[in-house]
This record gives C-alpha cells, sequence and structure tokens, in this order.
C-alpha cells in the first residue's frame, strides 16, 4: 500500500482508501468530488505524467485527470503488476 | 415573459408546452449540443440569486413547443457545490416534463452515475449518447435495448458538433414528455433494509405531510431523508421529530451510520454493472492521440516552454488582430461620428452644451470605451479556441506548481493571464475555479496585472522621460504587477482567505478542434456584456464626467469646475509621491472610467487648442471610414504574420500630444514620473472591471476591497519610489 503520488509514469495501481475525512475537508468537498470524477475504491488508476513535483495526471476509466500532489498523497494504493 | 409565452402558447398551440431540463457531466458536450439544438435563440441569463449562467431556449419541433432549460453541468447531484445545488432544486421545484441526460458515450460508466440519480427523481430521462463518433472510432459497441430496458429510459446516440441524431433525441423527448407513465424511470433497488425504510418514510410523509408528498418526488425525498441531507431537513422541519430517528435506527445497526454512502456505493455498483453489461470495449494497444499529445505538452521540461509560446501567440494574434480595428473605431468616433453629431445638432439649433455633452460626454467617455469591443472580442475569440481545444485545462496543469507560491493553484492563472489583455473577461474567467474563495482570491489579484489600457500611460510617460530606455520601464511595470499580485496573494491567504491550501482536482478533456460556429457562438455570448454595460451605465457615468468638468455652470477655467476643485482637494494625498498638481490627481479620478482616460483627461486639462482643420464632407467621410476599415483589415492580416506585430501597441499615442508635452514635462520629473505610473497600474480597477465584479459576484464588496486595497499598495508604491528615489540622490 502506497500512496499514489509515489508511482512512476505508466505505472497501474488500484484504490484501496482515501484519505479524506482531515479537519476543513468535509467528506463530500474531497472524497465525493473524486469519486464522482470516478476515483473510488476498487478502481484501476494509471499514472499517465508524474513530474516528481507538482500535480500528476492519472487515468481512470476513460477520463484523464490533473490531481495535485497533496490529493494525490491521500490516495492509497496498491500497485500492479506489469 | 411567462405571461407572453403562456398566451402565444394560448393562441396558438392546443398541447402544452414541454419543458425539458437538459444535464449532464462537465464536458460531455452539453454545450454543444443545446447549441446546435437552439442556435441563435439561446438565451443566456443567470440563475435566481447567483451568477452561474442559466441557458434557455424555446423550440418548435414537429408542430410541438419545447422549453429547453440548460443545468449546470455536474458530476453528480449531491448538495455540495453551487452548481449541484441549482440542478437538483430545479429538477426537484420546478417538476421539468423530460429530463435529458447528455453522457460522454465514451466514458458511459462515470456518466452514467449521474444519470442514476436524476431517475430517482421520477421524471421521464432519455439519454443522449453523445460524441458517438468518437465511441466508434474507438471500435466500441453498446447495447441500447438494454441500457433502455434496465433503467427505464430512452437513449439515443448523438454527435453533437455534426448536428447528428438531434432529430431522433428530440422525438425520443416528445414520446416520454407525452407518455409519462410508459416512460417512468425503473428505481435502483437498494436491497430490502432500506426498502423497507424508503416505504415507511413515504407513507409517514403522505400521511402527515401531503403538501411534502405533492411538493417533491416522494422516493427522493424518502431517500434524501434517510440520508439526513440537512438542507432537506431544514427546509421540511422534519429533523426534529423522533420519526427519523425510529425509521433509520434499524438501518443504522445493521449497515452504520452512514447511509448516504451506502446509497452512493449502491448507485455506483449499478453504473459499473450495467457498463460492464451493455458495452463492449475492443482492446486497443495503440496510445491516443490526446496522450501522444499530452506527453510533450505536459512534459517535464517543455511542458513551461510550450505554454509561454502559446500565450505569446494569443496575446500576438489577439493585439495584432483587435489593435487595428481599436484604432479604426477610435477614428470613426473621434472623427466623422463626432463630426455627424455637431453637424446635426447644430442643424437642429441645440445649444451649445448640448453639442459638447453628446460629442465629449457620450462619444468621448461610452464611446472612448466602445472602441476596446475588438480587442475584447478578438481576445474573447482566442480564449474560446484555447477552451474549446482543450489546452487551457493543460496550462493550468503546467502552472499548478508555480502558483501554489500564492496559495493558489494552477487554475487561477487562467484568469490572470488574460487580466494582461483586459480584466474585464479575466474576472469573468474567475468563473472555472469551483471553490468560492480562489475565486475571489483570484479576482482580487487580477487589477494588478498591466491591462492593454494601462499601456498608453506607460506609452506617454516613458516617452517623455525614459526615452532611451523605454521598453525597459515598460516591462519592469509589467514585472512589478506580478510580483505585487504574488505578495498580496501570499497576504491575503494569510489573513482573509485563511485555510487549507486548495485542492487541486481537474479533468483534461481529450483535445478536440471546436467548430466555427460554436468559437463564434461562445466567443459573442463572452462578449456582448461588455456591449450590454457600455451602452447603459458606462455611458451614465460618462454624462456625468462631463458634467463634473463643465460645472458650475458656463465655467471658464477647468481648474474651478467641480472636477478641477476635486482634484484640487485631493492633490495634496499625492504629494509625498512626487505629483500634488491638480490636473495629474484630477486625471486619475477620471481615469476610473478607463484607465487611458488618464492620458486624454491629461490632454483635455493641459489645454489642447481647439484642432482648426478642414471638415470633410459626409460624402468623404463615409469613403475614409470605408478605406480605413479596409486599412485595418489588411493591418489586421499582415500583423498575423509579421513576427514583430505586438511593436504595433507601443507606437500608438505618437502625435497629437505635442502641444502639452512640453508641460507636462516641467509638471514631473523623471521620479515622479515613475510614480505615477506605478500608482496608475496599482490604484483601482477600472469602471467595467467594477461592473464585471458586481455581475460575477452579486455584490460590490469584493470590488471595494481591490479598490481600497490598490489605493493603499499604490499610494506605498509609489512613495517608496518617489522617496526612496530621492533618497538615492536621483533627484525629485
Amino acid at each position: 500500500m502506497m500512496p499514489l503520488g509515489l508511482l512512476a509514469p505508466g505505472e497501474k495501481a488500484e484504490i484501496l482508501a482515501i484519505r479524506g475525512e482531515k479537519p476543513g475537508c468535509h467528506r463530500c468537498t474531497c472524497q465525493c468530488r473524486l469519486e464522482s470524477l470516478g476515483l473510488r475504491e476498487g478502481k484501476t488508476v494509471e499514472v499517465l505524467n508524474n513530474p516528481g513535483r507538482g500535480p500528476l495526471l492519472v487515468k481512470v476509466d476513460e477520463s484523464r485527470l490533473a490531481l495535485g500532489r497533496g490529493v494525490a498523497m491521500k490516495i492509497r494504493v496498491r500497485r500492479m503488476r506489469k | 415573459m411567462k405571461n407572453q409565452a403562456a398566451l402565444k402558447m394560448a393562441l396558438s398551440e392546443p398541447a402544452k408546452t414541454l419543458t425539458v431540463a437538459v444535464a449532464g457531466n462537465p464536458n460531455a458536450g452539453k454545450s454543444t449540443l443545446i447549441n446546435a439544438l437552439a442556435g441563435t435563440r439561446l438565451q443566456v441569463g443567470n440563475w435566481p440569486g447567483v451568477t452561474v449562467e442559466k441557458k434557455e431556449a424555446t423550440l418548435l419541433f414537429q408542430g410541438r413547443r419545447l422549453r429547453l432549460v440548460d443545468l449546470p453541468g455536474t458530476y453528480s447531484l449531491s448538495p455540495y457545490s453551487q452548481e449541484e445545488i441549482i440542478a437538483l432544486d430545479y429538477l426537484v421545484q420546478e417538476h421539468p416534463d423530460v429530463i435529458v441526460d447528455v453522457v460522454d458515450s465514451t466514458n458511459l460508466e462515470r456518466n452514467l452515475y449521474l444519470t442514476m440519480q436524476l431517475l430517482e427523481l421520477g421524471i421521464p430521462v432519455v439519454v443522449a449518447l453523445n460524441i458517438y463518433d468518437e465511441f466508434q472510432k474507438k471500435g466500441y459497441e453498446i447495447n441500447t435495448s438494454l441500457l433502455e430496458g434496465s433503467l427505464g429510459l430512452r437513449a439515443v446516440p448523438t454527435v453533437a458538433t455534426r448536428g447528428e441524431g438531434l432529430e431522433e433525441l428530440l422525438a425520443a423527448v416528445l414520446e416520454a414528455g407525452d407518455h409519462p407513465e410508459a416512460h417512468r424511470p425503473r428505481t435502483l433497488n437498494y436491497g430490502q433494509d432500506l426498502e423497507t425504510a424508503v416505504q415507511e418514510v413515504e407513507r409517514h410523509v403522505q400521511v402527515r405531510h401531503p403538501d411534502l408528498a405533492t411538493r417533491y418526488p416522494q422516493r427522493w425525498l424518502a431517500l434524501k431523508l434517510l440520508e439526513r441531507d440537512e438542507r432537506l431537513l431544514r427546509e421540511t422541519n422534519l429533523g426534529n421529530g423522533p420519526f427519523l430517528e425510529q425509521a433509520t435506527r434499524h438501518l443504522r445497526e445493521g449497515h452504520g451510520d452512514d447511509l448516504e454512502e451506502l446509497l452512493a456505493e449502491a448507485r455506483y455498483g449499478q453504473a459499473a454493472g450495467l457498463t460492464r453489461e451493455a458495452l463492449k470495449k475492443k482492446a486497443t494497444g495503440r496510445r491516443e492521440l490526446t496522450e501522444k499529445i499530452d506527453a510533450i505538452v505536459l512534459n517535464r521540461f517543455l511542458g513551461i516552454p510550450i505554454f509561454l509560446v502559446a500565450m505569446w501567440l494569443m496575446f500576438k494574434l489577439t493585439f495584432d488582430v483587435g489593435n487595428p480595428l481599436v484604432d479604426w473605431v477610435d477614428g470613426v468616433f473621434t472623427g466623422p461620428l463626432t463630426r455627424w453629431t455637431k453637424a446635426l445638432f447644430t442643424a437642429i439649433a441645440a445649444p451649445e452644451w448640448l453639442v459638447s455633452l453628446a460629442t465629449e460626454g457620450v462619444i468621448g467617455g461610452a464611446g472612448m470605451v466602445l472602441t476596446f469591443v475588438p480587442l475584447i472580442f478578438a481576445m474573447m475569440f482566442f480564449i474560446t479556441l484555447l477552451e474549446g481545444s482543450g489546452y487551457m485545462a493543460r496550462a493550468a496543469f503546467v502552472m499548478d506548481r508555480a502558483m501554489h507560491a500564492m496559495g493558489l493553484h494552477g487554475k487561477s492563472f487562467i484568469p490572470m493571464i488574460l487580466g494582461f489583455g483586459c480584466n474585464v473577461p479575466a474576472i469573468y474567467a474567475t468563473r472555472t475555479l469551483e471553490n468560492p474563495k480562489d475565486k475571489i482570491l483570484t479576482a482580487l489579484l487580477v487589477p494588478l496585472m498591466s491591462c492593454g489600457a494601462k499601456l498608453p500611460v506607460y506609452v506617454l510617460f516613458t516617452g517623455l522621460f525614459f526615452a532611451a530606455y523605454a521598453s525597459t520601464v515598460i516591462w519592469a511595470m509589467y514585472v512589478l504587477g506580478i510580483v505585487l499580485a504574488m505578495g498580496m496573494g501570499i497576504l491575503f491567504r494569510r489573513t482573509l482567505f485563511k485555510g487549507e491550501s486548495p485542492l487541486f482536482i481537474m479533468e483534461l478533456p481529450p483535445y478536440r478542434l471546436p467548430t466555427l460556429k460554436s468559437l463564434l457562438i461562445h466567443t459573442w455570448e463572452k462578449g456582448k456584456h461588455f456591449l450590454v454595460k457600455a451602452g447603459t451605465y458606462i455611458l451614465a457615468i460618462s454624462i456625468l464626467m462631463w458634467f463634473l468638468l463643465n460645472l458650475p455652470w458656463g465655467v471658464a477655467d477647468k481648474k474651478d469646475s467641480v472636477l478641477g476643485k476635486l482634484g484640487q482637494g485631493i492633490a495634496p494625498i499625492f504629494q509625498p509621491l512626487g505629483f500634488n498638481q491638480w490636473q495629474a490627481a484630477s486625471a486619475l479620478v477620471t481615469g476610473f472610467i478607463a484607465k487611458e482616460i488618464v492620458v486624454s483627461t491629461m490632454g483635455q486639462i493641459y489645454g489642447t487648442e481647439e484642432e482648426k482643420e478642414e471638415a470633410p464632407s459626409f460624402g468623404e467621410d463615409l469613403q475614409e471610414i470605408g478605406v480605413s476599415l479596409g486599412k485595418a483589415f489588411w493591418e489586421a492580416g499582415s500583423n498575423v504574420f509579421s513576427t514583430f506585430g505586438i511593436a504595433t501597441l507601443a507606437a500608438e499615442e505618437d502625435e497629437k500630444t505635442e502641444s502639452w508635452r512640453d508641460k507636462l514635462t516641467e509638471s514631473f520629473t523623471p521620479l515622479s514620473a515613475l510614480a505615477f505610473m506605478a500608482f496608475t497600474l496599482l490604484y483601482m480597477p477600472c469602471m467595467v472591471t467594477a461592473a464585471a465584479y458586481k455581475h460575477e459576484f452579486g455584490t460590490w464588496k469584493w470590488f471595494g476591497l481591490a479598490t481600497a486595497y490598490g489605493l493603499i499598495l499604490a499610494w506605498l508604491v509609489a512613495f517608496i519610489i518617489f522617496q526612496g528615489g530621492r533618497l538615492l540622490g536621483l533627484g525629485g
């Protein structure tokens, strides 16, 4: 289990948990927004671009999402073998 | 308007008008679909009480009247963002006859989640399986009847960009709207425990609160009450009694506290399951074009250079195309139009003051603002192109890290860039930011960007005082604005807009080539507010300014006019900044209308001689207008292909200032000129920007704050420049 933000471009992973419940981050301003964009537990994500700093680009289903690093570090994933 | 529509209907239509709400995810092509259906009949306004755009259109189809209402694009219907609340409230309270759900068929699963929520409202749903051309290109296949059968809706493939499938879509809408019983949506079964609770709540509401049962869709109401939706509990006053507690106790024991999560999971499950069954994907190994482009455009090293080139191109093209036309409009207003007005007023023997009011007040004031219309529209066009093609979202991605320094994220970068052209579209562009705090903070920083209207001031003063290194000084003004924006951003984030650094989540749509038609429609929609405002209260304020310069009645010396007195009154404030003349003060006051007026007011006050030139005839004027328009287009065209097109900007305000240049050189020193330029850059947003603040935020508050901090900052910076310069012995 590792944060999504640490995956390299081209790697795929399964989302295990989204840690959104911290003060000032209501479930539905963070987690729900991620969920409604398709980032949910059990989903497979592919990292398209991860420059190491700044936002990263992931692919879920058919959509490309830009995720701030802060958000990406809250998403715990299991890396899948190629 | 409602009455009118009702009247028309009563006269001509026996059958009732169908109200059709159009919902869908952002980037699903909803806008394009609406435009394709309604075209020019589209009326754009705002939803009551908020500044989110509302589009409506009435159209005739097979002799029936359909009223389309465009709901804000949303990913779900949970009541947490403004857009979602608007969409939800409309659907729940206005009971449209049919919902058209525009779905990106290439991204079915996620789009279906919203569909699942729409179905719960009990209103017939027609799904537009949009972007079907790309869907087919990808080699996907869909079992439409399975989708229709399991959800109890109609599904029609459409390609909105090419207008395909729209007839079928409208036919399905008509059919569903006329036979709602046959098109009752299937509801998702949430399992025995939940369904029992739902029934219990529904019964309770029916018996005890029959008014609520008619006001809201029943099943939806019951589900929301079980979720303990705060807004609904407040609205219905059902939260207080012990009833809900009892109805949900059993549920919570079995499923935990978060029923909302439980329901959300069930909907996702259904959407995912259905997609698996109905959709056949061929596995293709090849990378999509969008991903290939992104690999270059978002590259760690190439991303920023590519972005800078794109921005430079946008500016170049905007000013190349816009400037000659601005000059042309300006020429028409100050030349023939002014002469004709004078001639007309003389012909009807109007008093002298009326002539002056019409020419100097109305044409010189409101007309002045109108001259910027070509620039605004050119800019809007290129912005629309950047947005429509999908690149704008990439720019936000690339600039995200730099913007974090200001406590903002990448999306805020777009409005700030636009601010260099004109602050007005920049304020409107903050619309793309979801978080209200980010939106306001960004809008507050926009006025620090050197807009095109500040340039004439820079050009005039650098020409007089820093001729040898004019471009460096102008460039320094731009940099000063950017640096101060960063500083103010950090300051605001630490004080007024405290809170977590914003979450950056944004969908990057696939690259698409927008059609010319949709480009033009969106450009027009973006720019037309500007025209309307110029014709209404900018006109009013211009007339007011004219009176201020000409009262008390028949004042001979402008120094003794109200504006002159005002200038004299506030001039001491500028004493420590090095420019305490009443002329400079008055010019700054009038600069509120538009920053370039600072220059024109100075010209007026420092006393230009009335130009005595041969007045051309009407025919010659007309000819000249035509010829100069041709020239303007030619210039615009040739500019685009010349590398140094932007340079035309700096060469503008040259001639005709000769007569009062000397006086200006006497009144200012290089140091006080620099302070004056910095003050002009910072002191306050112009009138049109003020209108944009009010229009976008619905309150004068943020304009007030922008003005207040602007004035303070302007004074401080000018003070530091002037006094600091003197200390360094640079002369005063």
